[in-house]
């Protein structure tokens, strides 16, 4: 961006005049007042996260005056619920902390997490190619039964997720034909594949299974044992338990963040799937076949939904599927996609954040069952807050949502 | 000089009018196009469909809907009988209970339409005003009945005009497309729902606290129930109230200066700001007046027949939803959302509780109900029927003569 | 400059359902050469650019490149033969950089991934060599209009094109920047390439071009070097001897000022100065016209005026009161009636019957409604008085306005504005795409409402209905009056100032 590269040419000093500098520190150090508070530093004094929450404020309201208004109002509440969820740290009893914040919860983190962020980078794809693709939720399910009767019928973990991806990829191409070429409404499109996929992995779970637990010792997609990280003390109390033995779909979603921001920023391909989403008459006007390049996307989007159904039933879950499993991830996913304005980067860290709120709201039994559930809520109300541009605007594609006639 | 544009005597296709046009006017150029035949045929092809799945897995389709017509005991037309101890007589008032439901989560994806826009957030709004009225139902039981049951009436028909509300406003002020606001709202619903009656949770039961259900409503707020009794889970009056809803619906959009500009701003938001209308007041008031119609529905399931809810009811809770199909079905008129109650209605109960058959369990049916939803939502949002007709239309008619300047 | 023939387009025919936009059109263009196509609007020069670009497929006649029979299934395949067109409207991506939108589709790779440092070198290359000052990793977002042209072309050239099609380049140009697009223009000549340079504006055609064709109702009228080619000479090419519609109308008897416009200045969404000052009164019983190409300012100057843009500066006086910022709904209420010049988008709600039209402006206030409460027996009470008197034909007062004719759609909104008894009466392009019917019933309309005493502004791009209807006629160019005629003038002369081509005497 050109505005980093003047920065960047400018004396240090200017730099740190900057009222984004401000607002991000001040971003920064409101996350630091809660996080002094809980182990492992777990600071038992009130007076830590009140000052720094009041710095992070302070340089908030500064941001706010050279101009960068979003941004300091940000840095402001971020300092002030910093402030806040700090002194409350402070006034809990230190067993309860160390049974919530351990680094199992990281580990719980991610385990969350990657539904959502294949979810996030399929609806990612689809919407860059310009079709909005409410139908994640389904094609997720779809995902997430047929993978683990693949994994059952076909005796391994691998065929069940290529049968997953399969299934997946079918659901969106159905999705895909009705939206592309009928050109019709996507959102009712959408949520008309969702009660497919719902009553199709409904009905054939208790046909094939009878609402049971599929059968036993099936085959399950394996974790990646890292042993080397247990050692001394850091290894053996953090690194260890928070990312010493995550199963593998985890490690592959980290691998499709950086494809995926690869494949869109940096190949000619993710140029043409942009341009689509963006313009498309502009790119049918260079010889880019708009219909194609939609196609492709929505189909892959679908693949990557059920992949994340697949680590749901047959990873995360030990080989188990329920009714309607998936439970609205796939909504989670694509308000993991919006909030982190359609960039790859960003919707990895909204679907890590909302994976650690849903890991700290199992956590926060420990408190009280009451409070934990009500703080199942929090990636809805993120999400609320990004689509009203209170953070900063959102800014879809230009061309999302709107079938494409050529002339 | 001539500055004649061709291509403004050129005719357009649907597509071209749909496309061109907002949402409100393609759907009522779909309704113009195919009258009543089409949605019938769209059911008529979904039930196919369905029964194609069905018979590939080894059960007679044709006994498995016969079943499903027995259980939602439209099989009482056949032997008409008061008593509720009949079977199909059982079955009909339940399958009616579930129609007062469907009727009200119809028209509030319905009139949302007319301006417009998409709620999805029906299921959301509907719990808010089961909340609610479950709240009021309970806590003032020292009250008379009629004022408790308007009380508590009112208070969840409030709950979701302002459930929906928040929605409305936050696509009037910023622009936020209502798609996204009302889904996060449904979950946001129903979270709040887990947690209000959960262990611990402010409306859990305060007799015994180890079961995550609500208390029931005072006996002061229960609706009369005119067909069967109310032990027994018989047909409310609230079902009066639904089909008087359909009424205030067409009369609200047709008879109103409110109802005017909620169409004008449906169908030409350009025009109807021209006439000096507020588009964005009525996004706003469109989208409460929906959200009330799902918080009655409601309010009047809580103290209809339901009298408390819990934490394991929420997840299975499906009528907001399929108020889309309903309201898709009927084409967002007050009859279609009626008969497109009724048929969802009868599939919603036929194909579980009511459900007595050897040919397909219940378990199966209600999935089955699931399939043909999302079928007939597919057919209808690509109206494929439409399209197919319009064009052998085109094809029999010789060509229209275009206009010249 | 070798006299080779590069293109030659021979005998095309183009017809759209009830129009033949192109009837026998020929066209040639040698290389090296600036070749202006000259007409006004629907002359059919689109049609015949959009079927060489392949965009359309040509009903008649051939087209041949360096000698040989072509044909163009589609844009890709003009492209690779060397046509490249610089559209009206732009096709670049905002959030992308200039580079990305200029080598799309082409992309230069490096092994999988997009050159980028390779895709900038060539954007520079291209630039220098021709004199189009470009920043590579600008985002088109943040360039101006005069560079987002300059990357269009660069678009075409990257692409290897030989035959460059320009429609209207300097209808979105500063007069400054369009002296830049001529000297680059000059220097793709050296290089050798043609350029097919559309246009209506006269002094500048006379400037770059080497030779011009005339094109008129579809057809080719003349094709004349530069040299020896006049304004007034292509005016007349242009214009034709047409048959005059006239109205039968008594001479005016203007009366007082009802409309007074102060030198308004209006800019329009993209940020240009569409409105120049322009200044001028309309009085009762009067009927102004304002003649002018289409985008010289008169849709801006219309909308300023009715309350549906915002005024930069200048006034605005209805009656003597000072209305400007005024909301569409308070011009309105001060008793401007406005005919939009599109009906289907500003005028009507297609899906609302004629009876629910005709209320749009007075639905919420009695007789129609009270309290809140509609009677709809009173609107279609006035409805089919309307109807009756306006004879509104295809159907009653409860037929859907979508399903009417043109025509008859005009006479609702006509009607509907009519009877509010507006003291000034705005209509823009009143008969735009109607039957000749339909166009003498709203003619003598017009007319009668002048009579009554309304002051009547009339916006055409006809200038038949200008000379047809108006008392006085005033011409626009590039948003400002460049002209003002009562009595006895030629069309020739209107024609002529259209084009900006008479001298703007001093004022």
């Amino acid at each position: 961006m050109s505005s980093w590269a003047e920065r960047l040419e400018n004396p240090v000093s200017a730099r740190l005049r900057d009222p984004a500098t401000s607002g991000y520190a001040g971003l920064v150090l409101g996350a630091l007042a809660a996080f002094l508070s809980i182990p492992p530093i777990m600071t038992r004094s009130v007076t830590w996260p009140i000052l720094v929450g009041i710095v992070a404020a302070m340089l908030g309201i500064w941001t706010v005056t050279r101009g960068r208004r979003r941004l300091g109002l940000g840095a402001i509440v971020t300092g002030l619920v910093g402030l806040g969820l700090g002194v409350l740290a402070t006034h809990s009893g230190t067993g309860n902390l160390n049974a919530v914040f351990d680094a199992t919860l990281i580990a719980q983190m991610f385990a969350s997490a990657t539904p959502l962020t294949f979810g996030a980078i399929g609806g990612m794809f689809s919407e860059r190619s310009g079709v909005v693709n409410i139908g994640l939720e389904g094609m997720m399910l779809m995902g997430a039964f047929w993978g683990v009767w693949g994994a059952d019928k076909g005796g391994n973990w691998v065929v069940g997720l290529l049968v997953g991806m399969g299934t997946g990829a079918v659901l969106a191409l159905v999705y895909a034909y009705f939206a592309i070429h009928l050109r019709a409404d996507q959102i009712v499109g959408g949520t008309a594949v969702n009660f497919l996929a719902l009553g199709i992995t409904g009905y054939f779970f208790f046909q094939l299974y009878h609402g049971n637990y599929v059968s036993q010792g099936v085959s399950t997609i394996p974790n990646v044992h890292l042993g080397f990280l247990s050692h001394g003390h850091f290894g053996r109390h953090f690194l260890g338990p928070a990312i010493g033995n995550l199963n593998l779909m985890i490690w592959v979603s980290f691998l499709l963040v950086i494809a995926s921001y690869v494949v869109v920023f940096k190949t000619p391909i993710g140029l043409r799937i942009r341009a689509c989403g963006e313009h498309p008459r502009a790119a049918d006007t260079v010889g880019i076949n708009v219909y194609a390049v939609r196609y492709g996307a929505v189909i892959l989007s679908g693949m990557l939904a059920a992949i994340g159904g697949v680590y749901l039933s047959d990873g995360f879950g030990g080989g188990t599927f329920n009714d309607n499993m998936t439970a609205g991830r796939g909504f989670i996913a694509l308000a993991a996609m919006i909030f982190g304005n359609w960039r790859p980067a960003g919707a990895f860290g909204a679907a890590l954040l909302f994976g650690f709120s849903s890991a700290l709201a199992l956590k926060l039994q420990v408190y009280s069952p009451s409070a934990s559930t009500l703080f199942n809520v929090l990636p809805y109300v993120l999400t609320l807050i990004a689509v009203a541009g209170v953070i900063g605007r959102t800014v879809p594609p230009a061309a999302d949502g709107k079938p494409y006639r050529k002339q | 000089m001539s500055t004649v544009d061709p291509k403004s005597s050129v005719p357009e296709t649907p597509e071209e009018a749909a496309a061109s046009g907002t949402l409100a006017a393609s759907i009522a150029l779909k309704q113009r196009a195919g009258g009543i035949v089409v949605p019938v045929l769209t059911a008529l092809i979904a039930f196919l469909l369905g029964g194609l799945v069905v018979l590939a897995t080894g059960h007679n389709p044709l006994l498995a809907y016969r079943d499903i017509f027995n259980g939602a005991g439209l099989n009482w037309i056949f032997h008409p009988t008061t008593n509720v101890a009949n079977t199909a007589a059982y079955n009909l008032s339940q399958t009616l209970l579930q129609t007062t439901t469907l009727i009200l989560c119809g028209l509030a994806v319905a009139f949302a339409f007319r301006c417009g826009m998409f709620n999805i957030g029906g299921q959301g709004q509907y719990f808010v005003g089961l909340y609610v009225a479950n709240w009021v139902g309970y806590d003032f039981a020292h009250m008379n009945p009629l004022p408790h049951i308007l009380l508590a009436v009112g208070a969840a028909t409030l709950a979701g005009a302002a459930w929906a509300g928040i929605a409305g406003f936050l696509k009037a002020t910023v622009g936020a497309h209502e798609v996204i606001s009302t889904i996060m709202l449904n979950w946001i619903a129903i979270w709040v729902g887990e947690w209000l009656f959960g262990d611990g949770g402010p409306l859990q039961n305060s007799a015994n606290a180890t079961v995550p259900i609500s208390n029931d409503v005072a006996d002061s707020a229960k609706l009369p129930v005119f067909w069967g009794q109310q032990e027994l889970q018989g047909l409310h009056i609230g079902f009066f109230v639904a089909l008087a809803a359909l009424v205030v619906f067409w009369v609200v959009l047709n008879r109103t200066t409110l109802g005017y500009e909620v169409r004008a701003v449906g169908f030409n938001p350009d025009a109807a700001a021209y006439g000096g209308i507020s588009v964005k007041k009525n996004l706003i008031r469109a989208m409460a007046i929906s959200g009330a119609f799902a918080g009655l529905a409601g309010g009047l399931d809580m103290l209809g027949y339901l009298y408390h809810f819990g934490q394991s009811d929420i997840p299975v809770s499906s009528v907001g939803f399929l108020g889309i199909a309903v309201a898709l079905l009927g084409r967002n008129t007050a009859i279609g959302t009626g008969l497109g109650a009724l048929l969802f209605g009868a599939l919603l109960f036929g194909t579980t509780h009511g459900l007595s058959s050897n040919v397909i369990q219940p378990e199966l049916a209600g999935n089955l109900t699931y399939m043909i939803q999302g079928l007939i939502v597919l057919f209808v949002g690509a109206d494929v029927l439409i399209l197919y007709l319009w064009n052998t239309r085109r094809k029999l008619r010789p060509q229209a003569k275009a206009e010249t300047a | 400059m070798a006299d080779e023939l590069v293109l030659e387009m021979r005998g095309i025919r183009k017809e759209f359902p009830g129009i033949v936009a192109n009837d026998d059109v020929g066209l040639d263009v040698r290389r090296g050469e600036v070749h202006a196509l000259l007409g006004e609007n629907g002359a059919g020069k689109s049609t015949l650019m959009n079927i060489l670009y392949g965009l359309y497929k040509p009903d008649g006649g051939e087209i041949r490149l360096h000698g040989k029979p072509v044909t163009f299934a589609s844009a890709r395949d003009a492209i690779q033969a060397g046509i490249g067109m610089v559209h009206q409207h732009f096709m670049l991506i905002p959030v992308m950089t200039v580079a990305e939108n200029i080598v799309l589709g082409a992309e230069p790779r490096d092994g999988v991934l997009l050159d980028e440092r390779g895709a900038e070198r060539r954007v520079r290359d291209l630039s220098e060599r021709f004199g189009l000052a470009v920043n590579p990793s600008a985002l088109v977002s943040e360039i101006t209009v005069g560079q987002e042209q300059r990357v269009e072309i660069l678009k075409a050239l990257y692409r290897g094109a030989d035959v460059l099609i320009l429609d209207e380049p300097t209808a979105v140009l500063t007069p400054q920047e369009a002296g830049e697009l001529f000297e680059i223009i000059r220097s793709l000549q050296e290089d050798g390439k043609s350029i097919i340079f559309i246009s209506h504006k006269l002094n500048e055609v006379l400037e770059i071009a080497d030779r011009i064709t005339v094109l008129r109702r579809g057809r080719t009228i003349e094709t004349v070097p530069r040299e020896g080619a006049t304004e007034a000479s292509l005016a007349r090419a242009m214009v034709g001897r047409d048959v005059l519609l006239r109205v039968e109308k008594a001479p005016a008897e203007p009366g007082d000022v009802l409309l007074s416009v102060g030198d308004m200045h209006v800019f329009d969404d993209r940020g240009i100065e569409k409105v120049r000052g322009v200044s001028f009164d309309v009085r009762a019983g009067e009927i102004v016209g304002i003649a002018g190409v289409d985008g010289n300012g008169q849709s801006e100057l219309i909308e300023a005026i009715t309350g549906l843009r915002k005024v930069d500066s200048g006034t605005i006086r209805v009656a003597g009161a000072e209305l400007r910022d005024a909301s569409a709904r308070r011009m309105i209420d001060a008793g401007v009636g406005h005919i939009p010049e599109d009906r289907q988008r500003r005028g009507l709600v297609l899906e609302f019957s004629i009876a629910e039209n005709v209320a749009l402006h007075d639905y919420a206030s009695p007789p129609d409604a009270k309290w809140g409460w509609l009677f709809p027996s009173r609107l279609i009470e006035r409805a089919r008085r309307l109807i009756k008197e306006f004879d509104v034909r295809g159907g009653g007062p409860l037929t859907r306005a979508g399903g009417l004719s043109g025509g008859n759609q005009q006479k609702v909104v006509v009607a509907r504005e009519i009877e509010r008894d507006p003291k000034v009466l705005i209509a823009a392009q009143p008969t735009r795409g109607l039957d000749v019917g339909a166009i003498e019933y709203l003619h003598r309309r017009i007319v009668a409402e002048r009579d009554e005493g309304r002051a009547v502004l009339l916006v055409s791009l006809e200038l038949e209905e200008i000379f047809s209807l108006s008392d006085r006629i005033l011409v626009i160019y590039e948003g400002e009056i460049v002209g003002e005629h009562t009595g006895e003038v030629s069309e020739q002369e209107i024609g002529l100032e259209m084009l900006g081509g008479r001298e703007r005497s001093a004022a």
